[in-house]
Parts: structure tokens; sequence; C-alpha cells
């Protein structure tokens, strides 16, 4: 069942590719996809590609996918293995929601931080009270890992 | 419908304190203090007369009136007779359901919304009339829509199972002709999606939505997709929400399999007990027998405090623990042990569903934006965990003991299943009837409690001083249950139906002297605590 689910993700993702990212299987294995993420124009991420790992659960859509960062990105909610936090992708999980929803929402996530549930602590302090020195970081991170 | 426990006539009267917690937390607080009110304690034993066992008595205490008796109770002198007790139901996780129920149908005309709806309101506000009235007052569009109960637009939909003869479910995407269900709001998908999302969902005990949005699915909505009563499961876990979050009212019985819950209306008695270093014992109606203030067995002569540092030192020996130690925190409000194992710092107890901080351990509500407070760690104070060679063996004596009595215990309760086969031969080979058989079940009884008091008895003699006069006093009433308790063992062991019957007398005889060995030992013991020849530390 969520091999047909699964496919048809895919094959709406190639009729209607959302504008900023891109995702699709690995290799054979459809349970796994690799995703890339268009650094947000407004973001200090602006010109990065960032990619991510999709793995999906055989109770898919049942169950979130698992997602996580390859690429190294400074960012208060992702941390240095990739692992997002993201409601979604958790408790608030929908079999309503698809791939490209989600991608989208990690999109959104790196315009808009939330420091107030951080991953990372560090950077979401220093998001809080050094705005510039933040935006300053994230983009020597994205020239130097996602460029 | 309620057990045995409950004074009917009381009940009514009371009822509002049973579910109304709120008005508790706030009794509990300014009540902790046992000494510093007048402790106006008026008494009245209430026997409960359809109690088999004679040994459960039940206690009204109120606080309002009669100085005599309370004033008797702070002085030393007369401790016996004032001692606290403690006023308790048995029940099983259905009735506490039920009672919510028939609260619900006395607030009904106030909210003027199908029960069903009712159900879904206090489930989004944790079974908590207070809160949800309150909220309800202020802004009840609000809580409707906060609780999935109102649609945004389009009602026209109505809600049900339809049957389409070419659909295409957007989870499964198999499409053919399909049962679908769908609520006001039109998100329609295949029945076997939603049953399969049901199913995954009734655990959690919350309520159930649309795959789409956060309009509720109703119970019966629930029931007609599972064709069968599985609604039933999902309440039954959001009672076991409810239990967990109100720990303080609320105590499963800790035997293995056993269903029962015991439940305490006027919690603020319980904090009479330590300063008399007794321990609020419950029996459930499996009659286990164990205390509600820390949900041990029955730990006599020790009290809650001898036992909690007992078994955290026994359970620190092992590796299990240290690992737990190193990798878990409790939570900061029921104790459960988290580990985290991933995801950021704000956790959510899954046990009382209390959102923290994982780095100060604080309320996560209070915590509001200022998170990067906590990246400095709080220093603990690192116990002295080398202890000398020399306490570590004496405590490993008392170990071995302990836990010795602890397997005999164990032993006793297979025992105790043969002996149900012994009194069934009896009552077929001699022909005795059942009520002259019960001997024998109460005899092993005698025996498990007995070995269960000898047990408890090691940590406090560990823990006291051993050059006292009592200290000796109560190592030899020790010694003499122990023998109490090997004779009675022994007995137990015969195995034909015929020597058992002959030995009648002697079973009587040897369980009533368990017992009354027992409560002497019981009470020495509970002489070292008072006294503060008896310091449990770590």
């Amino acid at each position: 069942m969520s091999l047909k689910r699964i496919t048809k993700e895919l094959n709406d993702l190639g009729r209607d590719p959302p504008t900023s990212c891109s995702a699709g299987p690995v290799g054979d294995d459809l349970y796994h996809w690799q995703a890339s993420i268009m650094g947000p124009p407004d973001s200090p991420y602006a010109g990065g590609v960032f990619f991510l790992s999709i793995h999906f659960p055989t109770d898919y859509p049942f169950k979130p996918p698992k997602i996580s960062f390859t690429t190294k990105i400074y960012h208060p909610n992702i941390n240095a293995n990739g692992n997002i936090c993201l409601d979604i992708l958790k408790d608030q999980w929908s079999p309503a929601l698809t791939i490209s929803k989600v991608l989208l929402s990690i999109c959104s996530l790196l315009t808009d931080a939330n420091p107030d549930d951080p991953l990372v602590p560090e950077i979401a302090h220093i998001y809080k009270t050094d705005r510039a020195k933040y935006e300053a970081t994230a983009k020597e991170w994205t020239k130097k890992y996602a460029v | 419908m309620l057990s045995e426990h409950t004074i009917p006539s009381d009940y009514d009267d009371e009822g509002d304190e049973f579910i109304d917690f709120e008005s508790y937390y706030s009794v509990e607080d300014t009540d902790l203090n046992g000494f510093k009110d007048d402790s106006d304690f008026d008494i009245t034993s209430d026997m409960n007369s359809d109690d088999e066992s004679g040994s459960r008595i039940s206690f009204l205490i109120s606080t309002q009136d009669s100085e005599n008796l309370g004033k008797k109770s702070s002085l030393s002198g007369s401790e016996e007779r004032g001692l606290p007790k403690l006023n308790y139901n048995c029940l099983t996780t259905d009735q506490i359901y039920k009672l919510m129920l028939q609260r619900m149908e006395n607030l009904q005309p106030i909210f003027n919304i199908p029960l069903e709806d009712m159900i879904i309101l206090l489930q989004r506000y944790g079974w908590s009339e207070e809160r949800l009235l309150e909220q309800w007052t202020e802004d009840m569009e609000k809580v409707l829509v906060a609780s999935g109960l109102r649609t945004a637009k389009h009602d026209k939909i109505k809600r049900g199972i339809k049957l389409h003869p070419n659909f295409m479910c957007h989870i499964c995407c198999e499409s053919g002709e399909k049962e679908t269900f769908s609520l006001e709001c039109a998100h329609e998908y295949c029945l076997d999606c939603y049953k399969h999302y049901i199913q995954d969902k009734l655990p959690d005990g919350k309520i159930i939505t649309c795959m789409n949005c956060d309009l509720a699915l109703r119970n019966e909505d629930i029931d007609k997709i599972m064709g069968d009563n599985s609604s039933a499961k999902l309440m039954l876990s959001s009672i076991k929400g409810f239990i967990q979050k109100h720990s303080n009212h609320y105590k499963w019985c800790p035997f293995v399999d056993c269903n029962y819950v015991i439940q305490v209306g006027n919690i603020s008695s319980l904090s009479e007990f330590p300063r008399f270093h007794i321990s609020p014992y419950v029996i459930c109606d499996n009659k286990h027998k164990f205390c509600f203030q820390c949900g041990l067995e029955s730990h006599a002569p020790g009290d809650c405090q001898v036992a909690d540092v007992w078994v955290k030192t026994a359970q620190a020996e092992s590796a299990n623990l240290n690992w737990v130690l190193k990798n878990t925190k409790e939570c900061p409000k029921c104790g459960v042990n988290i580990e985290k194992n991933g995801g950021c710092n704000h956790m959510t107890c899954k046990s009382c569903a209390y959102e923290f901080c994982w780095i100060c351990e604080g309320c996560w509500k209070d915590h509001g934006g200022s998170y990067y407070e906590c990246t400095r760690f709080k220093k603990e104070d690192k116990n002295d965990n080398v202890e000398s060679k020399g306490s570590l063996r004496k405590y490993t004596f008392y170990y071995r003991l302990f836990s010795e009595h602890e397997n005999s215990a164990k032993l006793d309760w297979n025992l105790g299943q043969t002996v149900e086969q012994k009194v069934r031969a009896l009552q077929e080979n001699v022909g005795i009837s059942w009520i002259e058989s019960q001997f024998l079940p109460e005899s092993i009884r005698a025996l498990i409690e007995g070995r269960t008091t000898l047990k408890w008895s090691f940590p406090v003699a560990f823990y006291s001083d051993p050059s006292h006069n009592l200290t000796k006093i109560f190592v030899d009433n020790q010694f003499l249950l122990v023998n109490a308790v090997e004779d009675l063992s022994q007995l137990l062991q015969i195995k034909e139906p015929k020597k058992i019957m002959e030995k009648k007398l002697d079973f009587y005889n040897k369980a009533r002297f368990v017992k009354s060995r027992e409560n002497a030992l019981i009470e020495c013991g509970r002489d070292l605590l008072c006294k503060g020849i008896c310091i449990p530390q770590k």
C-alpha cells in the first residue's frame, strides 16, 4: 500500500514540481529518497543548495517519513547531524501531508527559524541576541558547504 | 458499581470531591505541614460491615470539629489513638469512566450540546471540568473550535460513511469502488485508511481528528468506522492518561496484572503519615496491599523513607540503574525516567504530559523565550559514591537477607496457587464445606504478609544504630518472626488432605502467632524510627 502512495507522490512531483525543491529515489529503492532545497532568497541561506535524505517507513503515510539534512547548515532548529526539529515530522504528522508539503515547510523553517523551540540552543541564543552575527555565520556556512 | 470501600451515602454527598481536583491542590498546599495546623482531627470509625477479611476499616477524617481528640493526637503520649487513617476507593478504569459520564450528564444542561461532544470537550481539557467551565464562560466559540467541534464553512456536507463507485483515496492512492468516510469538512478518505489511522491513534487517548484538519471524530464515528467498540479503547487510554496526570489522587495497584486503581479523595490526610513513621497502606479488591504514598508493596516496619533509600541503594548496585542514572532524567513532575534520544530540549513527558526543559528541568511555560539561560548547566553536587568497604559489606549482608525473603515470598505465591487445589481436594475427598476450608488461604496470606514484613525489617535493621538496646530488641523480634514464619511455612507443605484437616487447629494457631509477631515487629520498628535510632541515609 505504501508503495503505491510513494509512487504517486513521485509522479506528482515530476508533473508539478515545487518551485524551490526537488526530490526522488536514490537508487532502485523507492523507500529511500534524496531531496534538495534551494536556500530561500530572503534568507542567509540564499544561493545555497541543501541536500536531504528521506527514509519512508513501511507504514507510510500513517507514520511520518524520516528526513534529515546531509548538507551542513547553521540553523537553530537543525543540529550537526542534520536532524530537524519540526512538529509535522513528529507528533503533528498527518497521513494527509505529502513530501512536497513537508519540503515546503522546511523551506519556510529556513526563512523563519523557531528560536523558542531550539534544537541547538547556542545558535538560538545568537539568533535572539545578535541577529547580524547569526546571519553572517549562516551565510558563511552556506558559502562553505552549500555552494 | 463502586467497590466495597465506598460508603454509598458518603459518595452522594461528596460526589463533587471525587473528580474536582483543582480544589484539592489548594488544600494540599496549605495542609502540607502537619505540625503547623491545629490538628483538629475527628476520627470517626466507620466499620465496613461487608468487608470479609475484617481487617479493613475505613475511617473518616474531618478537619472541622472536635478539638479534644485532635489535641491528643499531637501529644506524643496518646499517639496510638491519633494515628492517621486513609479513606479510599478501589475502582477499575471502567468505573472511573462511568463516574465521568455521570458527571457529564449533570453538566450537560449548562453546555447544551450532545453528550458525544461533551466527551470530546472533556478529553480536550484533560477531564477537568473546572478548566473547561472557566474557558467556556470566557469564550464558548473558541473552546468549540479548539476542540474540533466547529467547521469553518462547509456545513452542508453530512458526516458519515458513503459508498462511491469510483473513488481515488489520496492517502493510499488506491482507486475503485470504495466505502469512504468524511466529516463536515469534506476531507474524504477510504475506510481502510481511516481504520489504519484510528488504530494507530487509539493508544494515545487523545482526540482523533480528521486526517486533514482539526475537526474531531466523535466516539460514534470511530465505532462506525472500526465496526466495533473501539472508542472504548480510546476512552480507556484517555482515562489512563488522566490517572497518570492525577497521580496524587489515583494510584495503580503495583502488582503484576492487577488493573485496580486506588482513589483517595482527601489527600490532605496523607501528609499526616510521615511524622508517625507509618505509611498509608491500601488494599485493592484483589487483596493486594501496597503503600499509597510511594507505590511500593507493604514495606512495614520501614516507613516510606527507609523503603525509598533502601530500594535506591539496591538498584544503584545494578548496572541497569547506573545506565538509567547516566542517560535519563526523572520527569520533574511525575518522576518517570525519561531518555532523550533526539530532538530539541523542549520535552513533553509521555506519562503526565508535563512540558519541561531538558537542561534546567524547569517548566517550559515559565521558560518563555529565555531558553538560553539554560546553556548554563546546573552543577550537581556530586554525591560521595565511594563507600567504604566495610559499610558495603554490611549492606551486602543485609541485602542478601532481604532478597532471600523476597524469593521465599515469591515461592509462597506459587504455593498459594496450589493451595486452591488443596482446598478443592479437601472439599471433594473429605467433604468439607468451602467456608470450613478457608483456613488454608488465610494461612497462606498470613505467611506471605509475614515474609514481606520480615523482608522489610532488614532495611530497618541496616539503618539502625546497632549499639542501642532497642535495636537489639528489634533483632530479637526479627528472630522470633523468622521462626514463626518458618513454622507456618513447613505446615503448609503438607499435601495429604486428611493430614491437613487433622492439623487444622495448628494452622489457625500458627497463622495467628505469625500475625502477632509481625505486629510486634512493626511496632518495634516504628519505635526505632520515631526515636531516631533508625536513620535511613544513602
